[in-house]
C-alpha cells in the first residue's frame, strides 16, 4: 500500500519534472491537423495576451520597486525630526548655560571678594555648574569594530549583541572607580557629571543625563593626575577591561592629562529639598 | 514579431499609467508573475515545436492565473495560503525551467 502510493507520488513528480510543455498546445494542434490556416482572432490574441503578460510584468516592478522608497522617506523624515529635536535641545542648553554664566557675573560683581562668594564658587564648581580645568586622567572605552557588511546582506542581518557590547554598566563602573580614586570633576563624552546625573541605557544608547552618547565613550577625571593613575591602574575595573579588550577586542585604554577642560552643566534648582537644621554648611 | 510588441507595449502601458495595486491583491501579484512567466516560456516553446496556438496561449494564460489565486484564495481562507502559494511557484517554477530548457535545445541543438 505504502509502496503503491509512493510510486504515484513519484510518477506524479517525475511527471511534472518531465513534461513541462502545457498539454493543451498538442492537443489544438492534434485537433487542427498539420498546416491549418490562420484564423481570424490569431493576431489579435497573441497581442493580447502578450500585452497582459507584460502589464503583469510591469505592474509587479512598479509595486515592488514603489514600496521601498516610501520606507526611506518615513525613515528619514524620523532622523530629521530627531535631529531637529536634538539641535533645539543643545540650542536651550547653551542659552541655560549662558543666562548661568551672566548670573555668575553679576553675583561675582554683588559680592565682591566676600567669603559667602568663595563659599558659592566652590559649591558651584562641585555641583558641576561651572566649567572646570585641571590636571587629570582619560579613560577611553570603545565597542569593537562593526564587522564588515556585504552590500548584500540586510541591515538586521548582524546582530546588535556582537558589535555593541558596551552598556552602561560598563561606562558607570569605570566612572565609580574614578570617583572613587580622588577624581574631583568627572565629563562623560562632554557631558558633565552632576551630584544628580545618571548614566543609564535606553534601546542600543547610552544615556548620560537623557543626553544619548555612542561609542568610544570618553571619560575624563580632573584630580591628582598622578594618585588618579596608579589607583586606577591597580583597579579591578582596569583590569576587567584589559581582559576584555584583549577577548572581545573592545577598545580600553587611559593616559595622564596636564590640562583637562570640562564643561558645565546646566543645573536645576532643587525644589523640595533645603538644608537641614544639623550639619551647617561644613 | 508582434507577440513582443504587444509585450513591450504592455510592459511601457504598465511603466506609464504606475497602477496601485489593490490591498487585496497584493498576494496575487507573484503568482501573476511567474504564471505569466510560465505562459511566455511555454508559448515561445510551443512556437519552436511548431504546434503554437493563440487559444491555447491567451486561455492558459488566463486560466492559470485565475486557477493558481483561487487556490491561494482558498488557502488563505483555510490558513495555509502562505504554503500553497509556495506550491504554486514551485509548480510553475518547473515548468519554466523545463520550458527554457526545451527553448535552449531547439534553439543551440544542445
Amino acid at each position: 500500500m505504502t509502496s503503491r502510493r509512493s510510486t504515484m507520488t513519484t510518477a506524479l513528480l517525475v511527471d511534472l519534472v518531465t513534461n513541462t510543455a502545457d498539454p493543451g498546445y498538442a492537443a489544438a494542434a492534434a485537433r487542427r491537423g498539420p498546416g491549418a490556416p490562420r484564423r481570424w482572432f490569431d493576431r489579435p490574441a497573441v497581442a493580447l495576451g502578450c500585452g497582459l503578460i507584460g502589464l503583469t510584468l510591469a505592474v509587479a516592478y512598479v509595486h515592488t520597486h514603489r514600496a521601498a522608497p516610501t520606507a526611506a522617506k518615513v525613515h528619514a523624515g524620523l532622523v530629521a525630526r530627531v535631529k531637529a529635536a536634538n539641535a533645539a535641545g543643545d540650542s536651550l542648553d547653551a542659552q541655560a548655560q549662558r543666562l548661568d554664566a551672566e548670573v555668575a557675573k553679576l553675583r561675582a560683581q554683588a559680592l565682591p571678594g566676600t567669603s559667602i562668594g568663595a563659599e558659592l564658587n566652590r559649591t558651584e564648581l562641585l555641583a558641576g555648574a561651572t566649567p572646570v580645568t585641571g590636571p587629570g586622567l582619560r579613560v577611553q572605552l570603545a565597542d569593537p569594530h562593526k564587522p564588515t557588511r556585504s552590500p548584500g546582506d540586510r541591515p538586521s542581518s548582524t546582530p546588535i549583541t556582537a558589535s555593541q557590547i558596551l552598556t552602561d554598566r560598563d561606562v558607570r563602573s569605570v566612572v565609580n572607580e574614578l570617583w572613587h580614586d580622588g577624581a574631583e570633576a568627572i565629563a562623560v563624552n562632554d557631558v558633565r557629571l552632576t551630584p544628580t546625573s545618571a548614566i543609564r541605557f535606553a534601546g542600543q544608547a547610552v544615556l548620560v543625563d537623557f543626553a544619548p552618547i555612542t561609542s568610544p565613550y570618553t571619560i575624563s577625571a580632573i584630580g591628582d593626575s598622578d594618585v588618579l593613575v596608579t589607583s586606577f591602574a591597580d583597579s579591578d575595573v582596569a583590569s576587567r577591561y584589559h581582559t576584555l579588550a584583549s577577548a572581545n577586542g573592545i577598545g580600553f585604554s587611559w593616559n595622564q592629562v596636564s590640562e583637562l577642560h570640562l564643561p558645565a552643566m546646566t543645573t536645576s534648582t532643587p525644589r523640595y529639598a533645603r538644608p537641614g537644621s544639623t550639619g551647617g554648611s561644613r | 514579431m508582434i507577440a513582443g510588441l504587444a509585450l513591450v507595449i504592455g510592459v511601457v502601458v504598465g511603466l506609464v499609467l504606475r497602477p496601485t495595486v489593490p490591498g487585496w491583491l497584493e498576494p496575487y501579484l507573484p503568482i501573476a508573475v511567474v504564471a505569466a512567466l510560465d505562459a511566455v516560456f511555454g508559448g515561445v516553446r510551443a512556437r519552436l515545436d511548431g504546434i503554437f496556438d493563440s487559444k491555447v496561449f491567451v486561455v492558459s494564460f488566463v486560466s492559470n492565473v485565475v486557477v493558481a489565486a483561487l487556490i491561494v484564495f482558498l488557502g488563505d481562507k483555510l490558513g495555509v495560503g502562505g504554503q500553497l502559494s509556495t506550491a504554486v511557484v514551485v509548480v510553475f517554477g518547473i515548468r519554466i525551467f523545463g520550458n527554457a530548457a526545451a527553448i535552449r535545445r531547439h534553439v543551440f541543438h544542445a
